[in-house]
């Protein structure tokens, strides 16, 4: 019998708002430093 | 010495910024677009659950940083032979850029392991790797930070870059060897032969927005660059 | 004597005879290699962690250590003399150039590898009886490998103001193969294990020089000119 796929939800909503903070950290300091 | 080269010009700069923040931005919105691909349209992965889908993420970020270290390996190659001021530019930005992506796949990695594998550092090949390429690219930033001349940062930073890609072999063949040697805990290896096609598609995707991503961040930060050496130029003449 | 060699030698012994009238790198480096090796002992836990097994590690730590310090010191002290400007303007090939550095580099790390060694026996109660050849070979291996390295960014920290946090950052992930390898098979010799066990590091150890040796010496020259 299949059993169910593990509850770790959280760890990939972890992740995925890691990597966007970090891309969109660097790009807004770009942006920044391009304004200048 | 190779014959002067005339500074950029202000409106050249801008002109590069504007292309790279506007191919960013289409990147950027690629990726959320993937982050909906992978939430809703992607079957969860029965064995690992929903952290599985970190891999939508760490894979690509995995190809951007070692694109960026190659092509800084190789432009540092041909910097020492042509001494073109644009080599250079553009493997500063290839590092800077670098440095980042290598830090998102060193951030979900660990997350990704910890409920895959219980623990939230392993020393299998590719997060070793990486964690190399962040360690290089960061002393490839540090020297170039504290060298002033431009002449001297740029045939320096080459010769970091040349090393650091012939190190590369040899930290992988290190690892292998070690590894045999000590056998890790089973790898689940999420590639395995036989992806099932909603995977594989949105795995490509986001290595299509991720390297697009690549490519629009490297433009922006080069049109930094021209812009300061633009404004540089202004001040001293 | 082909004539790159006798240059080579020359440079070289410039520089061991300019170190050994101030030794300041030799003194630090060995002061150094001694204290790293006592923190050693004092870091572990002897319940849980044997002296022998800890062994391998920390010779090749200290060696790590000790030889950066070495070899940062030693183009700092050139640096404060400006010797190497007149040295530049000698019609030397950069390829003798490099090797005379290497040479003198090869020189103080060796020296300082072996104040640090008796004393690593002695801390460490090792029994060297059967492998004594066997470890002063893979040090020259794999010391050979990271002192190439160190001599090109040794010469290129040596111009800006953070030499000493520099030549580290640079030089680790540089240092980490020939470490491994090293590692591996100081261990194994200690455990008197069969050679057979060895050699798949030994010749990671000896293509690392072979590679780094010459692309160290192929990228000097872009180093030290203008």
């Amino acid at each position: 019998m299949p059993a169910e796929p593990p509850a770790n939800g959280g760890y990939a909503v972890a992740a995925y708002a890691v990597a966007a903070f970090v891309l969109l950290f660097y790009f807004v300091s770009l942006l920044r430093k391009a304004r200048k | 010495m190779s014959a002067a080269v005339p500074p950029p010009s202000r409106d050249r700069a801008r002109a590069v910024i504007r292309r790279g923040t506007v191919l960013s931005t289409i990147a950027l919105l690629g990726i959320a677009g993937v982050y909906v691909l992978a939430a809703a349209f992607t079957p969860i992965e029965a064995r690992q659950g929903v952290a599985q889908k970190i891999f939508y993420l760490h894979v690509p970020a995995a190809w951007s940083a070692l694109l960026a270290f190659s092509l800084v390996g190789i432009v540092s190659v041909l910097y020492l032979w042509l001494e073109d001021p644009r080599l250079d530019r553009f493997a500063a930005s290839s590092a800077e850029v670098g440095v980042v992506f290598a830090a998102v796949m060193l951030t979900t990695g660990p997350i990704w392991a910890k409920p895959i594998w219980g623990t939230w550092w392993t020393w299998d090949a590719r997060l070793t790797l990486t964690l190399f390429l962040f360690f290089l690219f960061v002393g490839y930033l540090s020297l170039r930070g504290a060298l002033h001349d431009r002449r001297e940062r740029a045939r320096f930073s080459a010769v970091v870059g040349i090393m650091g890609l012939v190190l590369v072999p040899f930290v992988h063949l290190s690892v292998y060897l070690f590894r045999t040697l000590h056998p890790q805990p089973i790898v689940l290896k999420p590639s395995a032969p036989s992806l099932p096609w909603e995977m594989l598609r949105t795995l490509l995707v986001s290595t299509l927005m991720f390297t697009l991503l690549y490519v629009g961040l490297v433009t922006l930060r080069y049109g930094i660059g021209l812009a300061a050496e633009a404004r540089e130029a202004h001040d001293a003449g | 004597m082909p004539e790159g060699l006798r240059l080579a030698l020359v440079v070289a012994g410039k520089d061991i005879r300019a170190e050994l009238r101030s030794k300041t790198a030799l003194l630090s480096a060995t002061v150094f290699a001694a204290l790293v090796l006592v923190i050693f002992n004092f870091a572990r836990d002897p319940t849980a962690l044997s002296a022998a097994d800890l062994a391998p590690s920390a010779l090749w730590v200290t060696f790590a250590f000790a030889a950066m310090v070495a070899m940062n010191r030693a183009f700092t002290v050139e640096r404060e003399h400006d010797a190497i400007d007149g040295l530049l303007l000698a019609p030397i090939p950069r390829e003798a150039l490099f090797a005379g550095k290497l040479l003198a580099n090869l020189a103080f790390v060796a020296t300082v590898e072996a104040v640090a060694l008796p004393l690593f026996v002695l801390f460490f109660n090792v029994d060297l009886s059967r492998s004594l050849w066997g470890i002063l070979g893979t040090a020259v291996l794999a010391t050979i490998g990271f002192v190439a390295v160190g001599t090109v960014f040794g010469a290129m920290v040596v111009r800006t103001r953070f030499a000493e946090l520099l030549l580290p950052v640079l030089l680790l992930p540089f240092m980490v193969p020939p470490l491994v390898g090293a590692v591996q098979v100081t261990s194994r010799l200690l455990a008197d294990r069969p050679l057979s066990e060895m050699l798949g590091w030994l010749r990671i150890l000896a293509a690392y020089d072979v590679v780094f040796v010459t692309l160290a010496a192929l990228v000097f020259s872009s180093v030290v000119d203008e």
